[in-house]
């Protein structure tokens, strides 16, 4: 870990060529006065050309900052990137490559969109500028083919009558508007991977619906791969084919969504979709995961998620549990937990039950009007 | 925007004319005035005092003075109500108008409203005439430091702001401190001392002009010497203008280069700027595109009210290097209880205050496109 800076290591191989975007053991480390926050701690995952991944986690859990590393979008310092990290994008390891490639990178085959809407555009430029300037930097078209494409690509996200849009600046919008605003510009250079973080929290619960369902087309329409950052399961069920689950900076289950969602392996996933008041689970005592996310400076020795788990026994207070494939499914199901490995055998299948229980529970309540 | 700088400028008339009752009634109330300076000469006596009294017009009250300066009411018109306010009979002008219609009209030509601020009382010359020579002077002193001043200032900020906590960045924080300690009097003598001293003895100690080769500057034969000698005037003027320029202008510099340096620091944290890097654009267009001019925001708006400093600076400024501009002609006033060239330059000097602030607002509606009128 402590070489010499001067040396970089050396580059693994590519990925295959279908997967577009290979994180392989992303650390992003923050140096604070404090001492240092783990933001990101041994992420990898992949996605490959035109799917879509969700990652899920509660606030504070690295989401953003993992994002932004990939589009080497944070400061450094006080951010602090593992030498041993890559990060693979189109054939091409873009963690470590100058920044100067990077660039050419961001903005036209990697985009992204911010969970803030009402901050992320500039006050001070009109619409048309802050998206042409994007498309004329890239595709090195005139001023007037970059003033036809901003407006088709406002047009392509539902704006009406987007000739004047163009022409308007950001305070002139609405929330869910600037946000649509956005995404245009994400597209507008029709990128091969979009990253959205949390593209709806900021909006009113209409709106959500209708961003949600509108990068569900655009992504549909374009064969862009989508990475969907978000907090909701829900979202994550009508949106994503994969999941990661992301717990204090580290990667705690994954698999498609319908594994993750219908059959969750690691307790801290479970305890998530407990706590989603559903239809069926309505009337009935929604559970939340006790205790609250550890802070970053006083991380547990080993499971980050045992001094809330309610499964916890001595080795997950011993040992820190590796990200274990799971018992019976394909190779992209694991789950960090010591209930995965032989150790654990026997209370897993107490666990499972238990967690089925608690989703039941809600079901019975609703079907007996007590 | 015409519309919104019309009615500013038309909100500005009552905001005037209550400096001008201001700066009356200050003067007023200082003690002294013109005929202070006969108290000390045995030679005066009561008589000769009366007679300089009615030939200023200081017999008058107070009100009728204030009218007659104004331009309201007439000069040859001596009725009075209660013998202390002016009879409406004073407002009428020659003309039978009122006389402060503009001169056409009215046919009176006295008062402020008509463009005349009366004589100079120790030299007797036309207060306009005494302006207007030092004027020019303080416009190529004050306009020349207003475009170092901001240049400066708004370079040391963003490049700070940049490397910030650089080695340039701590160099620039430790000058500001400096720089806005200093007084500019102690300043402008340890510059002189400095460059004109017999030490290095580089730059010229005072004046505008090489008084050896040009003629004064303003007067009819320095005109003729520049027409002649330009390129050499002009370097001449440069050669002056150094010491008095920098010492004008470090205390402005040194406090606005750290207000652009923290108004860009904030703006380069912004969720915009985030946005910019993410489109690709490269460092360059992010701070000076997207970051600076959010950043100039704050910065017009604080340089506006600033704007009078030029002023209020060059009357130190100009005294040390004996500059022949309105702060040394406003000191000047000031020593020989000169008030009718005190009144017209305080009344300039606020008048441009206002129009400062309002060029301010202008510039900030112009690069702020939420602002509207
Ligand atoms: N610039 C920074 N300096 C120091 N710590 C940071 C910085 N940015 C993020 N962090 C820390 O990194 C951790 C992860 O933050 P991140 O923003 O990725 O969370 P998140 O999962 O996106 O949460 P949210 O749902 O609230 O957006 C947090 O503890 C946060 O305090
Ligand atoms: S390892 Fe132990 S504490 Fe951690 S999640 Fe699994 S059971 Fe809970
Ligand atoms: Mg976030």
């Amino acid at each position: 870990m402590t070489e010499t800076l001067s040396a970089p290591a050396p580059l693994g191989s590519p990925p295959a060529h279908e997967v577009l975007l290979d994180v392989r053991d992303m650390k992003t480390h923050f140096k604070v006065l404090d001492g240092i926050v783990p933001a990101v701690d041994g992420v990898s995952f992949s996605l490959g050309r035109g799917q879509t991944l969700g990652i899920v986690g509660e606030s504070g859990s690295g989401k953003s900052v993992t994002a932004l590393t990939i589009m080497r979008l944070l400061d450094i310092p006080p951010a602090v990137i593992g030498a041993e990290s890559e990060v693979w994008f189109d054939g091409r390891e873009i963690l470590h490559m100058p920044l100067d490639s990077m660039r050419r990178i961001r903005g036209k085959d990697m985009a992204m969109i911010f969970q803030e809407p009402l901050t992320s555009l500039n006050p001070v430029l009109s619409i048309g500028e802050q998206i042409g300037e994007q498309v004329r930097l890239h595709l090195k078209v005139s001023r007037h083919e970059a003033r036809d494409r901003s407006i088709e690509s406002l047009r392509s996200v539902g704006i009406p009558s987007p000739e004047a849009r163009i022409k308007q600046f950001p305070h002139e919008m609405s929330g869910g508007m600037r946000q649509r605003v956005m995404i245009a510009m994400a597209l507008s250079c029709e990128p091969k991977l979009l990253i959205a973080d949390e593209p709806t929290t900021a909006l009113d619960v209409t709106i959500q619906a209708q961003i949600l369902e509108l990068l569900k087309v655009i992504q549909q329409r374009t064969g862009s791969a989508l990475l969907l950052i978000t907090h909701d399961l829900g979202v994550v069920a009508e949106m994503v084919d994969h999941v990661v689950v992301m717990y204090a900076g580290q990667v705690v289950e994954q698999g498609t969504a319908n594994e993750v969602m219908l059959e969750p392996k690691a307790p801290y996933t479970m305890g998530l979709l407990e706590s989603i008041p559903t239809a069926e689970k309505r009337g009935g005592r929604l559970s939340v995961i006790k205790g609250v996310v550890p802070s970053p400076f006083h991380l547990p020795p080993a499971c980050r998620f045992e001094p809330r788990c309610p499964y916890a026994w001595d080795l997950c207070h011993e040992v820190a549990p590796e990200l274990y494939p799971v018992v019976g499914s394909g190779s992209g199901r694991r789950a960090r937990c010591h209930l995965h490995q032989a150790a654990g055998e026997s209370r897993r299948v107490a666990a499972l039950e238990l967690h089925a229980d608690a989703m039941r529970v809600g079901r019975g309540l609703k079907e007996d009007p007590a | 925007m015409i519309k919104y700088i019309v009615r500013r400028t038309i909100q500005a008339i009552p905001v005037l004319f209550g400096i001008t009752i201001v700066v009356y009634g200050i003067l007023l109330a200082a003690p002294g005035g013109p005929t202070a300076k006969f108290a000390q000469n045995p030679r005066i006596t009561q008589e000769m005092k009366e007679d300089f009294k009615r030939a200023w017009g200081l017999d008058q009250p107070v009100p009728v003075q204030y009218c007659r300066w104004m331009g309201f009411c007439s000069k040859e018109v001596d009725a009075k109500i209660l013998g202390v306010l002016p009879a409406p009979a004073a407002f009428i002008g020659p003309k039978g108008w009122p006389n402060l219609l503009p001169t056409p009209l009215s046919g009176a030509s006295n008062g402020v409203l008509h463009g005349d601020f009366g004589f100079s009382i120790s030299t007797g010359e036309l207060v306009n005439k005494a302006i207007s020579r030092a004027a020019l002077p303080t416009l190529i002193l004050a306009s020349s430091a207003l475009v170092v001043w901001l240049v400066v200032a708004i370079l040391i900020g963003v490049y700070a702001a940049i490397h910030r906590y650089s080695l340039f960045d701590q160099a620039a924080t430790v000058f500001a401190y400096v720089g806005y300690a200093m007084p500019t009097f102690w300043l402008g003598i340890m510059l002189i001392f400095l460059f004109s001293g017999p030490g290095l003895n580089i730059l010229p100690a005072g004046g505008m002009t090489e008084t050896r080769v040009s003629p004064p500057f303003g007067s009819d034969d320095y005109w003729v010497y520049f027409g002649a000698n330009t390129v050499a005037a002009i370097l001449d003027i440069g050669k002056h203008l150094i010491l008095p320029l920098f010492t004008l202008v470090v205390v402005s510099i040194a406090g606005d280069s750290r207000f652009v340096r923290a108004s860009m620091l904030e703006a380069l944290g912004q969720d915009y700027v985030r946005t910019a890097k993410a489109k690709g654009l490269p460092a360059r267009t992010v701070t000076f595109k997207h970051a600076l001019r959010n950043a100039m925001l704050p910065v017009v708006t604080n340089i506006g009210l600033e704007l009078p400093l030029l002023f209020t600076g060059a009357i130190v400024t100009e005294t040390i290097f004996s500059w022949p501009g309105m702060g040394r002609l406003t000191i000047q006033a000031i020593n020989s209880f000169d008030y009718p060239v005190l009144m017209g330059i305080l009344l300039i000097a606020a008048t441009l205050t206002v129009f400062a602030n309002l060029l301010a607002d202008v510039a900030y509606a112009v690069v702020d496109p939420r602002i509207t009128y």
